[in-house]
């Protein structure tokens, strides 16, 4: 079977050339992967269709410098040679290695990859003096020769070369395999794959660009890895990660150390100033540093910047010199794809004499501006553009890039929101017709039943327990039902927590569950919802519906009648009937005892409508009484208040003005989120004792003390004093701090404790000590996510994970469990990812949207423009203020660029005039020329104008300037009621947008893409968004807390 | 290049064997006439000449001598021109003595030494190159030089290495594979019996994957077994050949 042959490598290591003797077996089978194999290859895993035209076999220049033409899934039938990932893992690093290894792993993208230096045939030893490139691809062709006839002859075989003395050498050789170049063969082959032909020529110009470069240098050389390495293990570098300011990219970034025991050593983080010392280096990316001396020294930068470029920064307003350092060298380029907007076409034309070679700027300004090569930049004018970075060399001010894919004009609510969506790397493609063939059918002609099968082994509650759901109105996706009953006998009680069975429905490694993973949540925007699982299962076979049969996953506890301490707790799979789908307020109002319309009852006769609604209200009185005592049960171990943090959170995580409704606050909200809290403690601990290693849970890890700096020092302001030592002092402190007068300043208190919690993560219990498991806002020792499996993927992870604890305990044997920890901790860590990637696209959508509302009104005469705003931080040179009525926080500025300042007059208004400023921690002073102070006061009510500063380039900004140092009088009558116009606010941009759209197509001028994107687009209802965001704030408050505090630190 | 991808994700290794694939073995009996016994192994690139000389009476000091058995005495010692870069290797630094101990009991427990009380037999182990696996092809050409030299054994010793990469045991590593930073076993079997005679192992390993380990090794050792019962078998033939006429 086997045949050895010894091969000869000479390899040099350290610098010197040794000779290396190497063995090479080689042997006749080795697995095509084809479906059309006639010799019967051992073809696992992945194999390569047989209903393609040909197979394409590209040589190793071609894969290394186009793989990622080669990553568009249109193309298929793609044979990667062992001799061209070898070449690239030696040339090209362990990226772009890893890169090709997940195109071979990703199972929606036909390529495969053939060993063919381990294949007798294919396998051609390097000749004396031959070059390399010549010998690999002799190598490759061999392999594709040996394509053609290992599949006799069935399938075309198309190798693609950029060499053209291979086209001219091998293209004649043998029938039935082609040589062409790349261009060719994508323009014969391919021609309607046009965004791969772009792509291709946008690379193929950047290295055109690149070799043809040769200028003096702009900044100094990065220092090899062997130099690096001794030197940080030496402490003579530092290694961090870049973390440029927003607000100031130019000038300051910050490293962030790896390991928080080495920061707390050196104080705080290390400024790196200025581009010049940064060397090059791009937010995100690993570095190392070199410290400067103690004199080179400086501090950050405390006053708020309108535009850069200021130079009036005076040292006044810096803090105390902190550590500087310069960067000597790159360990890990963390480049991703950005969105960069395309300069017009006359600022092209003036700027450079190259035209073809232009500088575009990133959406994100924390990235410096981009040198793109291309011929169509005057097609792209003022369009937003994907780019990838390719390199930045020493002699270059600013890195080369090349373009990817347009995304469309800027200042369209389309573009806008893929950019933001591209930005926060989110991928939402369509579901595939594979996935949803996966996706059992419910339709008026083949309608879904429960499977007999399933009947037997899932324990029927059909029957027997009175199973209800309590949601927001208009409600589509039921994840969670409730039951409550009294056992027989009296002496116990039965509470039920019922979840939506969606594993049961997608299967684990299934094409659903990979795009499901791969989304990790459904991601919520301003007026659009990009769902996780496809709308067969979110709205319809999973969703709980009142009345339908439905597989669930339940958690049955028995609890004692009087005491309410757990008996005994039951977890499997159940197979149920919801009863009654109530929403929010008419459940709170039989709860009261108030007459309430329960739709499923209106047909009933009369004194059979009575029994019903007695049985119902006395569930739900049950339920409410088990949670209240659930509730006192957290408090006593310090949880967070709930109500607070609802309010604070939703403020914070999105800004958006549904945040600060004044929404009744129901009781029955409490008693639902309590139960989920409480099956998801209960399911925490289930998993974590089956799955010592290896159970998914979620921690939420202390603040650190110093964040609430700010929350104290503000508290102080208004004389209350906010114990941080513990969550429950915490949580107690803040109850007390309320002031009668102003209800805002609780808020706005619980906003910045907030603002100083870490974020609440998902983990596997392998990688953690148990001590760090605790969840710190609801002071459990242990908690997950259960309860929402059809919007979050943890949760479906979970529900394997207790499905196969319930399967080990019946089993002998223990049953393999689903993910080890090395794997689970990764998938936690792609969650966490996700999760955060999501809160930041809603929140950037919901500032678009701010944005988009105030663009067309004008902010000196429209009233809309004028609101009413708290102060709550002062800096420098302004105030940082909230404004109640939008949701919306900024700075508003004291000083102006003329270096004026603000000044009141008699009545309250405000004019700028010469004067200086004056900084206490509490308060802000405004001296005028004339002599004339006012001072501004932590959470003094002020009156602003909101103004919307347009940026070409960037996400638009809110612009406040000070119309009044008093609170807004008299409000309008055109004033709404603020709970109200979240929704409108979206629902008229969106109009906007529509007839915009409309206009356009009037014109004839509609965009292909923003068609494309309508097809995107899954939610046509603005205001359902509002819907969901309401389930997500009610039924996991958790979440909201947890998540809220994710401001990027810089 | 920092750290090679020992394992491929189809499953190949380095050199384009599977994991539980055994290098090529050619080997040779009888290579010398002086010796009582001697033995050429060619286990991929490692190759090994062992001498056997003996049972003779106990060399050098007397006091050696055991009354009921023979003493064993091994010397391990490597080529200059082994490895790729020349280097004199002199007797008895602490790696040579080590691999002298070790082959020395290894053979303590499968030559029956009991037969030949107050005598010695020395067995003498050369690398001529060495690409690794030094001690499993160590041990098979010592085995052939000892039958060679018609001295009875318990059973033929194999001896083969395994190692562990990304959660498979990997068989007979080569030295881009041993130096690569992994756990690297050694073991010595009686095939028949299935009597472990020396297991040796460092680097770290998890307890949960020992077992596998050494079901790997054991197995790859069964193999060789049968490859040097072979290589006995036809060197008796040419033997009795030649002897015949």
């Amino acid at each position: 079977m086997l045949k050895t042959e010894k091969v000869l490598h000479l390899k040099s290591s350290r610098g010197r050339k040794v000779r290396v003797v190497r063995e090479h077996y080689v042997r006749e089978r080795v697995p095509c992967c084809s479906a059309l194999c006639q010799a019967g290859c051992a073809n696992e895993d992945k194999v390569l269709p047989g209903d393609v035209t040909h197979y394409v076999v590209p040589d190793v220049a071609v894969v290394r410098d186009f793989l990622e033409v080669l990553e568009f899934r249109e193309l298929r039938g793609i044979v990667f040679t062992q001799t061209a990932c070898q070449a690239i893992q030696h040339s090209r690093g362990r990226r772009q290695y890893n890169r090709l290894r997940s195109l071979l792993k990703e199972p929606l993208h036909e390529c495969v990859l053939f060993c063919n230096e381990f294949q007798q045939h294919t396998y051609c030893p390097r000749e004396r003096d031959e070059p390399q490139e010549k010998w690999q691809t002799r190598c490759v062709y061999r392999a594709a020769v040996w394509y053609h006839e290992h599949l006799a002859g069935l399938m075309p075989v198309v190798m693609i070369t950029e060499d053209p003395d291979a086209v001219a050498e091998y293209s004649s050789l043998s029938t039935g395999v082609y040589v062409i170049s790349p261009q060719e063969y994508l323009q014969s082959f391919w021609p309607d794959v046009q965004a791969a032909q772009e792509l291709y020529s946008s690379i193929a110009q950047a290295l055109q660009e690149r070799e043809s470069e040769g200028q003096p240098r702009e900044y100094p050389e990065h220092l090899p890895a062997e130099i690096l390495e001794p030197g940080i293990k030496a402490g003579r570098y530092i290694q961090g990660t870049v973390r440029v300011n927003k607000h100031r990219a130019q000038q300051e970034a910050f490293i962030q150390l790896e390991d928080s025991t080495k920061s707390t050593e050196q104080g705080a983080d290390i400024l790196v100033w200025g581009m010049k010392h940064r060397n090059r280096a791009i937010h995100g990316d690993v570095v190392a540093v070199e410290l400067l001396p103690c004199v080179d020294w400086r501090g950050r930068v405390t006053a708020l910047t309108e535009t850069e470029g200021d130079e009036r920064t005076g040292e006044e307003l810096q803090s105390p010199a902190i550590p500087t350092a310069r960067v000597v060298g790159i360990l890990q380029r963390t480049w991703r794809d950005y969105v960069v907007t395309f300069p017009p076409w006359e600022e092209v034309q003036s700027q450079s004499r190259n035209s073809q070679r232009i500088l575009v700027t990133p959406w994100d300004r924390r990235i410096p501006k981009i040198h793109i090569s291309t011929q169509r930049a005057e097609a792209l004018q003022d369009h937003r553009v994907i780019v990838r970075l390719d390199s930045w060399e020493s002699t270059s001010l600013y890195p080369n890039g090349h373009c990817v894919r347009v995304l469309g004009k800027a200042g369209e609510l389309e573009t806008e929101i893929q950019t933001i969506l591209t930005e926060n790397g989110i991928q939402v493609p369509p579901f595939s017709e594979a996935q949803l063939r996966e996706m059992p059918v419910n339709s008026k002609e083949n309608p879904w039943r429960v499977d007999p099968g399933q009947e037997v082994v899932r324990r029927d509650l059909r029957a027997s327990h009175l199973v209800f759901s309590i949601d927001p109105q208009g409600c589509e996706d039921v994840d969670d039902a409730l039951s409550v009953r009294m056992l027989p006998g009296g002496a116990r009680l039965e509470l039920g927590v019922h979840i939506a069975d969606v594993t049961h429905f997608v299967r684990a490694g299934s094409l659903t569950d990979l795009e499901a993973r791969s989304r990790a949540t459904t991601y919520y925007l301003a007026d659009r919802r990009y769902d996780m699982l496809p709308a067969v299962l979110s709205a319809d076979l999973c969703s709980l519906l009142g009345g339908v049969d439905r597989y669930a996953m339940s958690v049955i506890w028995e609890l004692d009648a009087c005491s309410l301490a757990v008996r005994s707790v039951w977890f499997g799979r159940t197979l149920m009937r919801s009863s009654y789908q109530l929403c929010y307020e008419v459940a709170q109002s039989l709860l009261n005892e108030e007459p309430a319309e329960v739709p499923e009852l209106s047909p009933l006769a009369e004194e059979d409508r009575r029994e019903r609604l007695g049985e119902l209200k006395q569930a739900l009185a049950e339920l409410t009484r088990v949670a209240r005592h659930l509730r006192t049960q957290r408090d006593q171990g310090g949880a967070l208040e709930l109500e607070g943090l609802e309010v604070r959170a939703q403020l914070d995580a999105d800004k958006n003005i549904t945040a600060l409704v004044p929404r009744v606050p129901l009781e029955i909200h409490e008693t639902v989120a309590e139960c989920m809290i409480y099956a998801n403690h209960w399911v925490a601990r289930k998993i974590q004792e089956s799955f010592p290693q290896q159970a998914l849970l979620r921690r939420h890890p202390p603040p650190r003390q110093e964040h609430f700096g700010p929350l104290t020092d503000s508290a102080k302001a208004r004389g209350f004093h906010i114990d941080t030592r513990s969550n429950k002092a915490l949580a107690d402190s803040l109850d007390r701090a309320v002031d009668l007068h102003d209800p805002l300043v609780n808020r706005l208190l619980r906003v910045m404790a907030t603002q100083a919690m870490s974020n609440a993560l998902y983990f596997s219990t392998g990688s953690c000590p148990q001590e760090q498991y605790y969840h710190y806002g609801l002071a459990l020792d242990r908690y997950t996510h259960f309860t929402s499996p059809i919007r979050r993927y943890a949760d479906m992870v979970v529900h394997r994970l207790l499905m196969s604890a319930i399967e080990s305990e019946g089993a002998a044997e223990p049953v393999e469990t689903p993910a080890n920890n090395k794997g689970l901790e990764e998938t936690a860590r792609h969650i966490n990812g996700k999760n955060r990637a999501a809160q930041h696209a809603q929140k950037q959508s919901t500032e678009l949207f701010q944005c988009l509302y105030f663009k067309d009104k004008d902010p000196l005469t429209d009233p809309r423009c004028v609101a009413e705003a708290v102060v709550y931080a002062i800096r420098a040179n302004g105030l940082l203020v909230f404004i109640p009525r939008y949701g919306v926080k900024g700075a508003v500025y004291l000083r102006n660029r003329e270096n004026q300042v603000v000044d009141v007059t008699g009545d309250g208004s405000c004019q700028w005039r010469p004067g200086s400023l004056q900084r206490f921690p509490d308060r802000i002073c405004c001296v005028t020329v004339g002599g004339a102070t006012h001072t501004f006061r932590l959470f003094d009510h002020i009156t602003v104008r909101i103004s919307v500063q347009v940026s070409r380039c960037h996400a638009g900004n809110l612009h406040l300037d000070v119309v009044s140092n008093r609170a807004l009088e008299a409000p309008g009558p055109d004033r709404r009621p603020t709970g109200k116009s979240g929704t409108e606010l979206v629902q008229e941009v969106v109009r906007w947008a529509e007839e915009a759209s409309q206009q356009a197509e009037e014109h004839g001028t509609v965009s292909r893409f923003s068609k494309e994107e309508r097809e995107y687009q899954q939610s046509k209802k603005p205001n359902l968004y509002c819907l969901l965001q309401e389930i997500r704030e009610l039924a996991l408050l958790d979440e909201s807390n947890c998540q809220g505090p994710s401001l990027p630190s810089s | 290049m920092a750290g090679l991808e020992l394992l491929s994700d189809q499953g190949y290794r380095l050199d384009g064997r599977k994991p539980s694939e055994l290098r090529k073995v050619q080997a040779r009996m009888g290579v010398f006439t002086q010796a009582d016994g001697s033995a050429y192994i060619e286990q991929g690139n490692t190759k090994a000449l062992a001498v056997v000389y003996g049972p003779h009476e106990v060399r050098g000091s007397r006091s050696k001598a055991l009354h009921d058995r023979a003493v064993i005495n091994c010397q391990y010692s490597m080529a200059t021109f082994s490895t790729a870069e020349r280097k004199r290797r002199p007797h008895g630094d602490r790696k040579s003595s080590e691999m002298s101990l070790h082959l020395k009991q290894t053979f303590e427990a499968a030559v029956l030494t009991s037969l030949y009380p107050r005598s010695q037999i020395d067995i003498f182990v050369k690398i001529l190159q060495s690409d690794g696996g030094n001690y499993s092809a160590c041990v098979n050409a010592a085995t052939l030089a000892v039958i060679d030299a018609g001295i009875p054994m318990r059973d033929y010793v194999c001896a083969c290495s395994a190692g562990f990469v990304e959660n498979t045991a990997v068989v007979d590593l080569c030295h881009a594979e041993e130096s690569g930073g992994g756990t690297v076993m050694s073991l010595a079997l009686l095939p028949r019996g299935g009597q472990v005679a020396l297991v040796q192992m460092d680097a770290r390993l998890h307890q949960d994957h020992l077992d596998a380990l050494m079901e790997a090794a054991m197995t790859a050792c069964r193999s060789l077994g049968q490859v040097l019962d072979g290589v006995v078998r036809q060197h008796l033939q040419e033997v009795s050949v030649l002897t015949a006429e």
